[in-house]
């Protein structure tokens, strides 16, 4: 019973996401809808396979462009609309090797092979999580990660002792962790 | 006060991390392992700025700079910087009120429209008024045209019958002069050349000694053949020239030239200098002949004229001793030299060899 919950489930979301598709094919501006729902997989899949925070921005917007780009000649093929977007991801990336390293360009055939890897769901549910934070909690770690921020900066920013800051953090840290698990 | 030393253990841990991302994680105890490899996927976290700004510039509402980091100083405000521009950027993107992407949006002003509609309304006067403007101040082109004179049957130099120029000198390198005598005869080829002293007396093919030139031309027949110029009667000489002949000159003739004739000239015939046209002599033809620039002083001056040009055609087709037998001035003498200098020519003939003649060219500058 559960599991057929959950395949009307999943053809809701499959139908939700082409008429999305079809919406931006139609309309640019609802582009946006797509992008929400896939932009941390994205990033994620890309985060993984780079060194730093700005390749992975910099390729992140090449992928959202190019795919606004292509949308027109966006094929279903019985996968989500993410596995298409990783597809340019990973194309996008094997460009960026290929200019540096000349490593291996991955043609287009092998897309349908690019999957949802588990621990990218993971990594994009736990930055959807941060959001889920408690303000000053999600504060911390923003800056903490994102700002690279020291804690005594953090601390002169928020008005508050180091030894606050560094418990933020660490209850910041707790609480995604036992999210994730869930 | 657990918490804080898991807290501080968390932190050192954190603080490694960051500042060496690529190293071995710390050893650490296993609560904290569980929470540094959260922190570990937190290591490149999205900025939730990069985030806005990029969808805002995906949606067109934002248009900014080259990729890299968000600043910290204004974090609430999404600002994304790309370091390279977007491959598919969009014309709208770029001329938005051309593509109609801010259509309606921008305020209307009434100046401008007055402006332009100023600008138009001069620019159609203007186009309008030009065919009369031209009409009124034509310019005037300047022309010129040349004329080789010796091809126009009817110009006031004919052609002659009785004469031609040219010359042509010989001996065979004697020690003396060459003796006085009279002319060989003229023909339009020489077989043998003349001598006053025969080296040869038995050739195998016996053939009169003669000098080129028109048979026309005679010589009062004096005494034996040889140089009539010569002051020295005695002992007969062929003269120091070379190559045959009589004289002091080369190539067979009689005389100080160069060539089968007789005097100071070359290429055969009698006179000195080029051979003329006639007599047996043909016109060049001019195979090149660009036509002159007009002087700067002559065209503001806007004068006309016609300059006439005495010219040497070589046995080569080029035009040498350019003298200018009629002058018009103001810098056109000059032009007209400088174009004919750059002629060339078939060269006359005579006897089917090419010989040099002079000829006169005539070259009209005109204004319309």
């Amino acid at each position: 019973m559960k599991a057929l919950e959950n395949q009307n489930l999943g053809n809701k979301n499959k139908n939700d996401e082409q008429l999305q598709v079809e919406a931006a094919r139609q309309d640019p501006a609802r582009f946006a809808e797509l992008y929400e729902n896939n932009f941390d997989r994205v990033y994620a899949y890309i985060a993984s396979r780079v060194r730093t925070r700005e390749e992975a921005q910099d390729a992140t917007a090449d992928v959202f462009h190019h795919a606004l780009a292509s949308l027109p000649r966006f094929e279903w093929r019985g996968l989500p609309f993410v596995a298409w977007l990783l597809g340019i991801a990973a194309n996008v990336l094997s460009d960026r090797w290929h200019r540096v390293a000349r490593q291996r360009e991955i043609v287009a055939d092998d897309l349908d092979q690019i999957g949802i890897e588990d621990d990218i769901e993971q990594r994009a549910i736990l930055y959807q999580l941060v959001d889920t934070l408690p303000a000053d909690q999600r504060h911390v770690i923003v800056r903490r990660f994102v700002g690279q921020k020291s804690l005594r900066e953090i601390a002169t920013e928020l008005e508050r002792s180091e030894g606050a800051i560094k418990q933020l953090q660490l209850r910041a840290l707790q609480n995604l962790r036992d999210r994730i698990k869930l | 006060m657990a918490n804080i030393t898991l807290a501080d253990q968390l932190e050192d841990a954190i603080e490694i991390m960051i500042a060496e991302p690529d190293s071995a994680p710390p050893k650490v105890d296993l609560k904290i392992g569980e929470l540094l490899r959260v922190a570990g996927e937190l290591r490149l976290l999205p900025d939730p700025n990069f985030k806005a700004a990029l969808k805002a510039e995906l949606l067109g509402q934002t248009l900014v700079m080259p990729m890299a980091v968000f600043t910290d100083t204004h974090p609430q405000v999404p600002q994304l910087q790309r370091r390279q521009a977007p491959r598919d950027a969009r014309l709208e993107d770029i001329l938005p009120s051309l593509f109609k992407a801010g259509d309606g949006n921008y305020p209307v002003h009434r100046g401008n429209f007055a402006i332009s509609a100023a600008i138009h309304a001069a620019l159609i006067v203007l186009i309008a008024t030009a065919g009369f403007w031209m009409a009124r101040q034509p310019q005037l082109t300047p022309h010129a045209t040349s004329v080789l004179l010796t091809d126009i049957s009817t110009y006031p130099l004919p052609l002659s019958t009785d004469k031609t120029g040219g010359g042509g000198g010989g001996g065979d390198r004697d020690k003396l002069s060459e003796s006085k005598g009279s002319l060989p005869r003229f023909a339009r080829e020489q077989v043998t050349p003349p001598a006053i002293v025969v080296r040869n007396e038995q050739p195998k093919l016996p053939a009169d000694p003669t000098i080129t030139g028109s048979p026309e031309l005679t010589a009062p027949p004096t005494s034996g053949i040889g140089n009539p110029l010569s002051a020295i009667l005695q002992p007969p000489s062929n003269g120091t020239g070379s190559g045959g002949g009589i004289g002091s000159g080369d190539y067979g003739g009689v005389g100080s030239g160069q060539g089968p004739g007789f005097g100071l000239g070359s290429g055969g015939g009698t006179g000195g200098g080029a051979f003329r046209v006639g007599g047996g002599v043909s016109a060049p033809k001019a195979i090149y002949d660009p036509d002159p620039d007009y002087s700067e002083e002559a065209r503001h001056a806007k004068f006309q004229g016609t300059v006439l040009l005495w010219v040497v055609v070589g046995a080569d087709g080029r035009p040498r001793d350019i003298r200018v037998i009629r002058s018009v001035g103001m810098g056109l003498d000059q032009k007209a030299i400088e174009a004919v200098t750059q002629w060339k020519f078939e060269p006359a003939m005579l006897d089917g060899h090419p010989v040099a003649v002079q000829v006169n060219i005539e070259v009209s500058f005109h204004l319309y």
